[in-house]
Formats: structure tokens, C-alpha cells, sequence
């Protein structure tokens, strides 16, 4: 199957941003500059929002 | 395939077109043309808005205005209502009329849930509006951050800036349901032969639009909502007297802004992506590219958001700084695309190319000035200044807003049967390139010469009299080409040239069939072999064969 | 993976073996719209969890001293939240009855979810009522709203949902499913799923994160 139609690298989508997500979080946290827990929160989900889209998109297209 | 006669006798095609049938519509085609007709109108009523605020500035003091509240509620309600009753719907209209079409499909996924999102937005308007009629509509800037929004120190009179935050979750809310619809409708009603990767641009842009729309527009609603709960409930989210914070509001509120910025230009970008190609007599340049391009927009796009917040004290700058000028490798990956579709094609310079052609230019205006704020040290100076209107214009208006007007002159034909007059049409472009210009190009010096954003009165010796004044004068240049528009479009609908199935020999679906199309769509449907199937059926080759 | 056009209810081969797909192998229509909206949804929470955070990030302390032992994670949202988890769990076996054409085992399922559901939202409204008398309200600061705001409005989705279990049950009493024609149920019970798994996150975050 294409690598675009395999339901499972979906999930890349979703990985990308929950690595930003951690990136956000991370570099921050170490160098001891202001955190913002909004912005990660809301990359973190968007990760998960995004793996749960691009699942159901990819995985619920007809096959032909 | 027949070609249709006049198209505007309902009689042809059996199906009723009365204001009952238009206002009960779940097909996809009236109510992309409602969108689009709504839109307008709330584009000129964001225009007399701005207008207003144009005439105030043309000379420093306060002329014609009572008070700086009032000036304060044109800005704000000039940025709602183009933002949010005028692009983006109208992008939407757009979409809903041609995505079925391009993707072969007889309708949107979901025809009803498709009016539903249509009604609401009349609605909201008439909510925001009638903060004006109500003691004061919202003043605090379409962004809206507190505490001048908690209505501190200026109080509001009335329920201005609450009808604000409900017209805008109602807004929100048809612009989710619209998004689902789209993506839906993309994945699952394709026709036979089209895989991803033979969708025409239009639907790619809308189909990363939609999923932009999907993800960040709740956002901004759960930002409104908190918003609503400190205004009317004691809440302490925003509202530092309470204890709350007011940069939570801006991060929250930019989460969703920023990619809303994308959501305002990738489905023109996808408009300016269909009419090149067929006014060069060349496929667009780089396809996958392009899709790829996009993506990467839409995906950047939200690790951006805090380049509107630098100045506060409170984001980790060189993360965004960073991610701001990444972004201008797809969008210039996309330019490419252009300019190498155009270079050594056959070109016609009929009305819809002139309007790209106008798109490309100012859009590539917009993203240098853009580039230049995304260094960190110049937007400490220009943040806020009058630097910051003009990118947000060109980008916009030069950029969104003639993609429109192309996309109007190119769709026109297969809307309504007849085609606009090319005469008009040129008129129309000069007088608006010209005005437009004029109105936001001086804002780049004013901007470097400190002149602040949002601001009703100006010192006369400050030296920023006479661009203010062009400025004005560019302004009512721009409202002046709205006439031969207007002007063109009630000619044509009563005695345009007949457009016939096909009139500018174009590449993608929506031109196999009748103009305006019958209510299912397609009688047939030619074979889908690249993304130009009505090009392949016309030459009896593959196109680009992938 | 090519589809069975005659097997409109096989799902041995489908990649999302279990979800109702129409006759071209996808999921259909309706319920991928509803699969999209919830995804719409999680980002709705999302900016109400951001608030949370970071109001919690700058705050000290927190909770405040006035509501250290206002929120119990052993109080009524104890029991709340196993009835809620428990619904979850009949309305799976709802939707499993009616894959299988067993209406009356989907009508009791459907049901108990239903009477689960309205239990729910009844303890949380008396829970509201004695944290008021506590003295946390909406406008009690930052910890006040947030609290308020979260658990207000995934009350909101519960109720909303409440309204969709009781259509669905009354469509099914009335004999609108069988086991080829039953999205609504199916979008039902997806839609049932993430509000539980949002007051999972609710309950770990609010109650024992604290």
C-alpha cells in the first residue's frame, strides 16, 4: 500500500506536533526562561487532534 | 455536451429559482453563490468602515468624528467584519461551489449541515452590528485583548462588545461545521480514477484550509467563551484586577489568529493556482510540490503564533522568530510555482489573469515586509505601528482580496451562463491597483516614521500629514473601482455574452458540464487520468500522467 | 485491501474493523463527520486546559489556602465518575447488540447508559451546590473560574449527549436500526466515548493533579 494510505503513518502528523509540544516545553524548562504552559498545552493536543484526524481521514477513505 | 442557452431562464433546466428555493437551498452551487453574495456585502460594509476610519485620518485633529470611542468601534468592527463576514466566508463560497464540481461528486457530504453553516452567518452579523444600534458596538480592536475588552479603563455603554463575542462563537461554529463538510466530502466523494494526488490545487488548499479551520477555530471559541465568563460572570481568566492574566488572552486568542491568517489566503492561493494555468496554456508548474508546500504552510502555521506577542515579555523569542522565517521557504516554494507556470506559456491577459498577476505582486510585497517583522529587533520598533497595517494589507487585500476578484471573473461564466465584461473588468483592476496601492503603500514610511496603529488623531507636526492624506485619497480609489464592478455584474446578468460549457478552455471538472450546471452536477463524467481531466479530454492524451 | 461490495457489514479486512463503512470500504459519512467534530472538540478543551495551566503555573499557591480541601477526589465526583465510566462501557455493549441485530439487548443497553448519563450530571449540579456553599463560585479567582469553566462545560457535552442517547433509544424503540442502518447510534456512542475520556482528564487533572 502507498505509505500515504497506510492508516498508521497518520500518526506521523500527530508526532510532529507533540514533538514541537516537548521542543516548547523543553528548552525553556532547561535554560530556565519563561515557560508558557498555555502554548505547550495546546501544541499537545494538537498532536493528539491531529494523529486522531489524519487516522480517521486516511483510514476511513474509500479503497480503491 | 450541449451548450446551454442563456442560463437564467429556470425553465431550462426544470429546477425553481425562486426566494423560497433560495432561502430552503441545500445544494451546494446556491449556497456557495449565497456565501458569495453575502460576503460582498459585508465586504462593503467592512469598506464604509474603513472608509470612516480613512477620512478621520486624512488631516490631523478631530474632524467629523464626536469622540475617539467611536473611531475605536470602526477599527474594530472593520477588522471584524472583513476578517470574519467577508474573507473567510467568502473563500468558504467559493470552495462550496467548486470543490463538489472539481472532485467529480453531486454535492457536499453534508447538503443540510451546508445551509445550516450558510444561516448563521447573516445572523452573526446582524448580532455584531447591532452593538451600534445598542449604545456602542465593540471598540477594543478585532483582538480584543483585555482588560480593555473586560471594558477597563474605557467603559463600554452597552452590549457591544458581548453581541461581538457570540456573533464570533456563531461564526466559529458554521465555520467548523463548513470545515467538516469539506474534508468529508474531499476524502470520501471523489470520483472514480481521482486520488489525492490528482485533485486539482483548489481542492488541496481547501482541503488544508479545512483542516486549519478544524483545529484552530475552537480555540478561539473556548478563548471567547472565557472571555464572556470574565465580562459577565466575575470571572478571573483575563482580567488582571481579578487575578487573571491578560497575555493567557493573547496566547489563546493568537493560537487561533495566526493559522487564521492561512485560512484567509491558501484557498486564493488555490483560486490564483487554477486560473494560471489555464491563461498561460501550461499545468501549473511543480504540483506535488505545490501539495507538499501547502502542507508544510498549514502545518508551520501553527508554531508561529507568538510573533504577535514579542513585545510582551512573555515568549521564548528565538523559537519564534525561527519558526516565522521558516515559513516563507513554502510560501516562496509556491511563488516559484507561479512564475514558472506563467515563463514561457501563451498568455492571455484576460481579466482573471490580470486580478493573479495582481495577487502575485502585492502578495510578494506582503511577504517581504512580513519577513522583515519576523526579526525579532525590528518588530520591537515596528510592532504596532502603522508598518504592521500595511504587511496585514498587502498580504491580505493585495493578496486574498484579488485573488477573489479573480476568481470572480473566472467563475462568473459557470455560475450564472454569462460572462463579465472584459471592458469594465479592466477598468475595475486599474482603478483598484492603483487605489490600493496608493492607500497602503505610504503605511510602510509611516510605520518607520513611528506612526502608531489604532490611533483616532495624529500631531500635525509629527510629518505624517501628507501620506495620511494619500492614504485617504487611495482609499476612495479603491471604493470608486467597486462601481464598474458593480456595475459589470448587473449588466452581465441580464445581457453578458453567453458563456457556453467551457468558455476559457479550462483544465478541471467543473467545466464538463453545462453553465450553470444542473442540479445533480454531471450527466457524465470524463475519465480521470491527471489532475487536468477536461484538458486531457480536449486533446485526447494524458496530461501530466501521474 | 480491496472491498466486498455485496459485505456492507464485514469487518474482518476494514483497518477500522468494528466502525459502520459503506459499501465503498470507508467509514461512512455521518460517522466520519462525527469522528472530525470530536476532533474539533479536543481542541475546544484544549484552549480551556491551556487557561487552566497557566493560571495554575502562575498562581501560588495552588489551590489557594481558602480551597485546599474544597475539591475531594473522593467526594460525589467519586461515584459520578465510576458512572460515568460504567456508561461507557453499556453503551459499547449497545452498539455491539445492535452490529449483531439484537434490538432488545441494545434498547437495555442504550437505556442504562441513558439513566447513567442523567445520573451523572445530577450528582455534579448537587456537587456545585455544595462547593457554592464552600465559597467556591465562578468568581472566586483564577482556581474558582477555571474549575467552573472545565467542568461547566464538559457538563454541557454530557447533556448534550444525553439528548443524542435519548433520541437514539427512541429511534430504537420504534425499530429505525438494524445491523446494516445504525450510524446514529454508532456517532452516538463515539461522541459518549470522548466525553468520558474528557472527564477522565478532567478528574486526574482537577481532583489529583490539583
Amino acid at each position: 500500500m502507498h505509505p500515504l494510505r497506510h492508516p498508521r503513518n497518520a500518526l506521523v502528523i500527530g508526532v510532529l506536533f507533540v514533538v514541537i509540544a516537548v521542543i516548547y516545553w523543553a528548552v525553556p524548562y532547561f535554560g530556565g526562561w519563561h515557560l508558557d504552559y498555555a502554548g505547550v498545552t495546546m501544541l499537545a493536543a494538537l498532536g493528539i487532534a491531529m494523529a486522531l484526524m489524519a487516522y480517521v481521514l486516511i483510514a476511513g477513505s474509500p479503497s480503491e | 455536451m450541449a451548450t446551454t442557452a442563456p442560463a437564467l431562464t429556470p425553465a431550462a433546466s426544470g429546477y425553481r429559482s425562486g426566494l423560497y428555493e433560495w432561502l430552503t437551498t441545500t445544494d451546494h452551487k446556491k449556497i456557495g453563490i449565497l456565501y458569495v453574495v453575502n460576503s460582498f456585502i459585508f465586504f462593503f460594509l467592512g469598506g464604509l468602515l474603513a472608509l470612516g476610519v480613512r477620512t478621520e485620518l486624512a488631516q490631523p485633529g478631530l474632524q467629523f468624528l464626536a469622540d475617539e470611542n467611536l473611531y475605536n468601534e470602526l477599527f474594530t468592527m472593520h477588522g471584524t467584519v472583513m476578517i470574519f463576514l467577508f474573507i473567510i466566508p467568502m473563500l468558504v463560497g467559493f470552495g462550496n461551489y467548486v470543490v463538489p464540481l472539481q472532485v467529480g461528486a453531486p454535492d457536499m457530504a453534508f447538503p443540510r449541515i451546508n445551509a445550516l453553516s450558510f444561516w448563521m452567518l447573516p445572523l452573526a452579523g446582524t448580532l455584531l452590528f447591532l452593538g451600534f444600534a445598542t449604545g456602542g458596538a465593540a471598540a477594543a480592536g478585532w483582538t480584543s485583548y483585555s482588560p480593555l475588552a473586560q471594558d477597563r479603563p474605557l467603559g463600554s455603554v452597552g452590549p457591544g462588545q458581548d453581541l461581538w463575542i457570540v456573533g464570533l462563537i456563531l461564526v466559529g461554529t458554521s465555520s467548523i461545521l463548513g470545515s467538516i463538510n469539506f474534508l468529508v466530502t474531499i476524502f470520501k466523494m471523489r470520483a472514480p480514477g481521482m486520488t489525492l494526488f490528482r485533485m486539482p490545487i483548489l481542492v488541496w488548499t481547501v482541503l488544508v484550509t479545512s483542516v486549519l479551520v478544524l483545529m484552530a477555530t475552537p480555540v478561539l471559541t473556548s478563548a471567547l467563551v472565557m472571555l464572556f465568563i470574565d465580562r459577565n460572570y466575575g470571572g478571573s481568566f483575563f482580567d488582571p484586577a481579578n487575578g487573571g492574566n491578560a497575555v493567557l488572552w493573547q496566547n489563546v486568542f493568537w493560537f487561533y489568529s495566526h493559522p487564521a491568517v492561512y485560512i484567509m489566503v491558501l484557498p486564493a492561493m488555490g483560486m490564483i493556482s487554477e486560473i494560471l494555468p489555464v491563461f498561460s496554456r501550461k499545468p501549473l508548474f511543480g504540483y506535488k510540490a505545490f501539495v507538499f508546500a501547502t502542507a508544510g504552510i498549514g502545518a508551520l502555521g501553527f508554531s508561529v503564533w507568538a510573533h504577535h506577542m514579542f513585545t510582551t515579555g512573555s515568549v521564548y523569542l528565538p523559537f519564534f522568530s525561527l519558526m516565522t522565517f521558516l515559513i516563507a521557504v513554502p510560501t516562496g516554494v509556491k511563488m516559484f510555482n507561479w512564475i514558472f507556470t506563467l515563463f514561457r506559456g501563451k498568455l492571455t491577459f484576460s481579466t482573471p489573469l490580470l486580478f493573479a498577476l495582481g495577487f502575485l505582486s502585492m502578495f510578494l510585497i506582503g511577504g517581504i515586509n512580513g519577513a522583515f517583522s519576523a526579526a525579532v529587533p525590528v518588530d520591537f520598533a515596528l510592532h504596532d505601528t502603522y508598518w504592521v497595517v500595511a504587511h496585514l494589507h498587502y498580504v491580505l487585500f493585495g493578496g486574498s482580496v484579488f485573488g477573489v476578484f479573480a476568481g470572480v471573473y473566472f467563475w462568473f461564466p459557470k455560475m450564472t451562463g454569462r460572462m463579465l465584461g472584459e471592458g469594465l473588468g479592466k477598468v475595475q483592476f486599474v482603478l483598484m491597483f492603483i487605489g490600493f496601492n496608493l492607500t497602503f503603500f505610504p503605511m510602510h514610511a509611516l510605520g518607520l516614521s513611528g506612526m502608531p496603529r489604532r490611533i483616532a488623531d495624529y500631531a500635525s507636526d509629527a510629518g505624517w500629514n501628507e501620506l495620511n492624506l494619500a492614504a485617504t485619497v487611495g482609499g476612495f480609489l479603491i471604493a470608486a473601482s467597486i462601481l464598474p464592478f458593480l456595475w459589470n455584474v448587473f449588466v452581465s446578468l441580464r445581457s453578458g455574452k453567453p458563456a457556453g460549457d467551457d468558455p476559457w478552455e479550462g483544465n478541471t471538472l467543473e467545466w464538463a458540464t453545462s453553465s450553470p450546471p444542473p442540479p445533480y452536477n454531471f450527466d457524465h463524467l470524463p475519465e480521470i487520468r491527471s489532475e487536468r481531466p477536461v484538458f486531457d479530454l480536449r486533446h485526447g492524451r494524458a496530461g501530466s500522467g501521474h | 485491501m480491496t472491498s466486498d461490495s455485496q459485505a456492507l457489514t464485514t469487518t474482518e479486512h476494514s483497518p477500522v474493523a468494528g466502525f459502520a463503512h459503506d459499501a465503498s470500504g470507508g467509514i461512512s459519512n455521518p460517522i466520519l463527520g462525527m469522528l472530525l467534530f470530536i476532533t474539533s472538540e479536543v481542541m475546544f478543551f484544549a484552549g480551556l486546559f491551556a487557561a487552566y495551566f497557566a493560571s495554575r503555573a502562575a498562581v501560588a499557591p495552588w489551590p489557594p489556602t481558602e480551597f485546599e480541601h474544597t475539591l475531594e477526589a473522593f467526594g460525589p465526583v467519586f461515584p459520578a465518575t465510576i458512572m460515568l465510566v460504567i456508561s461507557s462501557v453499556t453503551c459499547q455493549i449497545g452498539v455491539n447488540a445492535i452490529r449483531r441485530d439484537d434490538r432488545a439487548g441494545f434498547i437495555r443497553a442504550i437505556g442504562i447508559t441513558l439513566v447513567l448519563g442523567i445520573m451523572f450530571l445530577l450528582i455534579q449540579v448537587f456537587d456545585y451546590g455544595l462547593l457554592y456553599s464552600e465559597g467556591l463560585t465562578v468568581a472566586a479567582g483564577p482556581y474558582g473560574t477555571t474549575y467552573y469553566t472545565l467542568t461547566g462545560f464538559h457538563g454541557a457535552h454530557v447533556f448534550g449527549g444525553v439528548i443524542m442517547l435519548g433520541v437514539v433509544l427512541y429511534r430504537g424503540m420504534a425499530g429505525q436500526f438494524s445491523s446494516r442502518h445504525h450510524d446514529a447510534v454508532e456517532a452516538t456512542s463515539i461522541y459518549w466515548h470522548f466525553v468520558d475520556v474528557v472527564w477522565i482528564g478532567l478528574y486526574t487533572t482537577l481532583y489529583w493533579l490539583r
